[in-house]
């Protein structure tokens, strides 16, 4: 009975001793694709995030102990990202989760984390209602944060770029059937209202959908003389591939997913002088995104990147999350999102140098400001005005 | 007018791609009553594989050995799929081991090549070739073509050859088959092998046309699946025309209705079926003795 007492006191003495050991990592999850159709933003994102945890991990970590990551396949699929939000929560118990690729995934799985108060930093999910599912009274506080250029943004600047700068007086939507998809399309109506307007045609496709004659035959009938996309890669190159079968060749003009390599590598010479919003663009405009993209390249022995962007957004949410942690000088969630609402000192990121870029009411670090027009050229994204690459040379040096 | 031309110009191009698919389906079902849930993945390998050749071999001569290649993945999913479910006389068993194996080509498939669609050199021509108004790409008329001589071999083969008249007695009655010498398991085999073996030529038939990558099959197997239930197991005819039916419905209730829709009549036409017609349209009605 005596020895029994003696090793249960040192079995919890042990037990006791585990979690405090100093070098005990701070856990961060990351959920996103790896498989599947919009798996090229998904590995872009991971590896992103992958260069930024490294760089911080070499450099001592954050409050002196290393960062993990929990990486997660969501596939893409939303009941997938539930699963894996509750394991994140519950069983590897992350401090903060990383990632979100799709708009519902992002919204089906965001829940467990409010409700857990644990901090998300959406880097890709561009869906307008991401960071408005838990807004206050409703909820006591929002932890939900993103570091990509929301729908709202992209679907207005999108109008302003077809009506007011291109002039066209018809555009027809094409949009997939997924939550990214339509939520994106009601973004582009709404923006179009906006300026007195409505679209000739508003047409629907599925993804994998091999044949898109109908939906362009309804936009050129209704005399469409450009065409706004909201849909991921391969599809989009199934429309623009076509629109050259049908000869019916009008502009593209769509969200970001127009930058994805599935899009430009499937459409080649037919997805020429696609235009979209772009937050980062692979040229190396200042000293930091020059190192930023020769990392990238040496790390995994590629030329061009799968998804610039994705990259970026991935790589900057770290930089942000592990300046909250420090100034937190804790991993309890609550702190790290009072924190995150309040940046004192700025983040030297990739996209921008964000100073303060969160607050109690806004949870979006991209403005307006920040993105700019990228144009298929050649196979590659490039700036599609001059003078956009020229202001991103001196604007944040 | 031209308009609906277009639109069934593509149908029938679309179409025949399931029909492709779909007879893959039947040609198992023929012999042995089982069906490879994989064939849309068995569509992707010949797809991949044959993307793999074509920088060595060019398109045409890369056509036979992505023959082959189908063949042997066939005969490979019938001996681990299909012979241990028929042997312990499982009842739904092989519903369950084609659908892992097609999971499992899939992710082989995804570690091998990526997970990005990739595009697929076109062997012909990609400026489409217009017929008084209607549009249509050469590569889709290989498509249709390849699909109708595919179907056409398949079928001289089992009216012809030995091995085809095997087949063909097995499908008719596996046990009297078995007890005129012929080795049904065998024959099982060699099934499979020309399942995949069309599925695989199908792959490298659309590929130019649709896009190449892991997770092509899935929504493609799934319609054939669909039509060739519609069309019924087991009859070629009825891949052919429940393919059309499918590819030409899709088209023009996307145009004249809303492409929201564009998938709903194929469903609506295959529940229709299913509840008036439930061997197919074109299927014989089996009186099963009990």
């Amino acid at each position: 009975m005596k020895r029994l007492v003696v090793s249960t006191i040192i079995l919890a003495a042990l037990a006791a001793a585990t979690p405090t050991r100093a070098a005990d990592p701070v856990k961060i999850g990351l959920s996103g694709p790896f498989t599947g159709g919009s798996s090229s933003m998904g590995v872009s994102m991971r590896d992103g995030v992958k260069l930024a945890v490294d760089e911080v991990n070499r450099a001592g970590g954050v409050l002196g102990r290393p960062i993990a990551l929990i990486e997660r396949d969501d596939q893409a699929q939303n009941e997938v990202g539930v699963q894996i939000a509750q394991e994140l929560v519950n069983k590897e118990k992350v401090v903060a989760t990383l990632g979100f690729i799709n708009t519902g995934v992002a919204l089906s799985a965001q829940r467990f984390y409010e409700d857990a108060e644990i901090p998300v930093i959406n880097n890709v999910a561009t869906g307008s209602a991401i960071t408005k599912q838990f807004l206050p009274p409703d909820y006591d506080n929002n932890y939900i944060f993103r570091t990509s250029a929301n729908d709202t943004i992209q679907a207005s600047m999108i109008v302003d770029e077809a009506i007011d700068h291109r002039h066209f007086q018809k555009v027809a939507i094409m949009a997939d059937s997924t939550n990214y998809g339509q939520l994106g399309r009601q973004d582009l109506e709404a923006a179009l209202a906006r300026k007195g307007m409505k679209p000739v045609a508003i047409e629907k496709f599925n993804i994998k959908d091999v044949d898109m004659t109908a939906q362009l035959l309804r936009a050129q009938q209704a005399g469409a003389d450009a065409i706004l996309t909201y849909g991921i890669g391969p599809e989009l190159a199934q429309i623009a591939n076509g629109m050259s079968k049908l000869g019916y060749k009008v502009p593209l003009v769509g969200s970001w997913t127009l930058s994805m390599s599935s899009f430009i590598d499937n459409a080649g010479p037919n997805g020429e002088g696609a235009r979209m919003p772009e937050t980062f663009i692979q040229e190396p405009t200042t000293p930091k995104r020059k190192a930023f993209i020769e990392a990238y390249q040496k790390a995994y022995a590629i030329d061009r990147m799968p998804s610039p962007v994705s990259a970026a957004q991935g790589y900057d949410s770290v930089l942000l999350l592990v300046a909250a942690i420090k100034q937190a000088g804790s991993t309890d969630g609550k702190k790290i999102r009072e924190a995150l609402e309040s940046l004192k000192d700025p983040v030297d990121g990739v996209i921008t140098t964000y100073h303060t870029p969160f607050s109690a009411t806004n949870h979006e670090a991209i403005t307006p400001e920040l993105v700019v027009f990228g144009e298929v050229r050649g196979g590659r994204v490039g700036f599609a005005y001059e003078q956009d690459r020229k202001a991103a040379e001196t604007a944040s040096n | 007018m031209v308009i609906l031309a277009q639109l069934a110009a593509s149908g029938i191009a679309v179409g025949a791609i399931y029909a492709a698919i779909a007879f893959g389906y039947q040609l198992t079902f023929a012999t042995s009553k089982t069906l490879n849930f994989g064939q849309g993945e068995a569509l992707m390998l010949g797809a991949l594989v044959g993307l793999s050749l074509v920088g060595w071999t060019g398109y045409w001569l890369m056509l036979p050995c992505v023959l082959v290649f189908g063949a042997a993945q066939g005969a490979v999913v019938e001996r681990l799929g299909i012979r241990p479910a028929i042997r312990a006389r499982s009842e739904a068993g092989w519903i369950m081991s084609t659908i892992a194996l097609g999971i499992i080509f899939r992710n082989m498939a995804e570690n091998i090549w990526g997970r990005d669609d990739l595009k697929f050199p076109s062997p012909l021509s990609e400026a489409p070739l217009v017929f008084s108004g209607v549009r249509m790409l050469p590569m889709e008329l290989l498509v249709v073509a390849g699909a109708l001589l595919m179907m056409v071999a398949i079928e001289l083969f089992n009216r012809y050859s030995i091995y085809g008249k095997a087949i063909v007695a097995t499908a008719n009655d596996r046990d009297a088959a078995g007890l005129m010498g012929i080795d049904t398991s065998r024959v099982i085999t060699l099934s499979y092998a020309l399942s995949s073996m069309t599925a695989a030529f199908a792959g490298v038939l659309v590929a130019p046309v649709t896009l190449t990558g892991a997770t092509m099959g899935a929504v493609l197997g799934l319609k054939a699946f669909a039509v060739a239930i519609i069309g019924g197991l087991n009859s070629g005819i009825g891949a052919i025309v429940g393919g059309l039916i499918l590819g030409i419905a899709e088209t023009t209730t996307g145009y004249y209705l809303a492409t929201g829709y564009k998938d709903v009549p194929g469903l609506v036409l295959l529940l229709l079926v299913l509840s008036f017609k439930p061997a197919g349209l074109f299927g014989k009605t089996a009186i099963r003795k009990v």
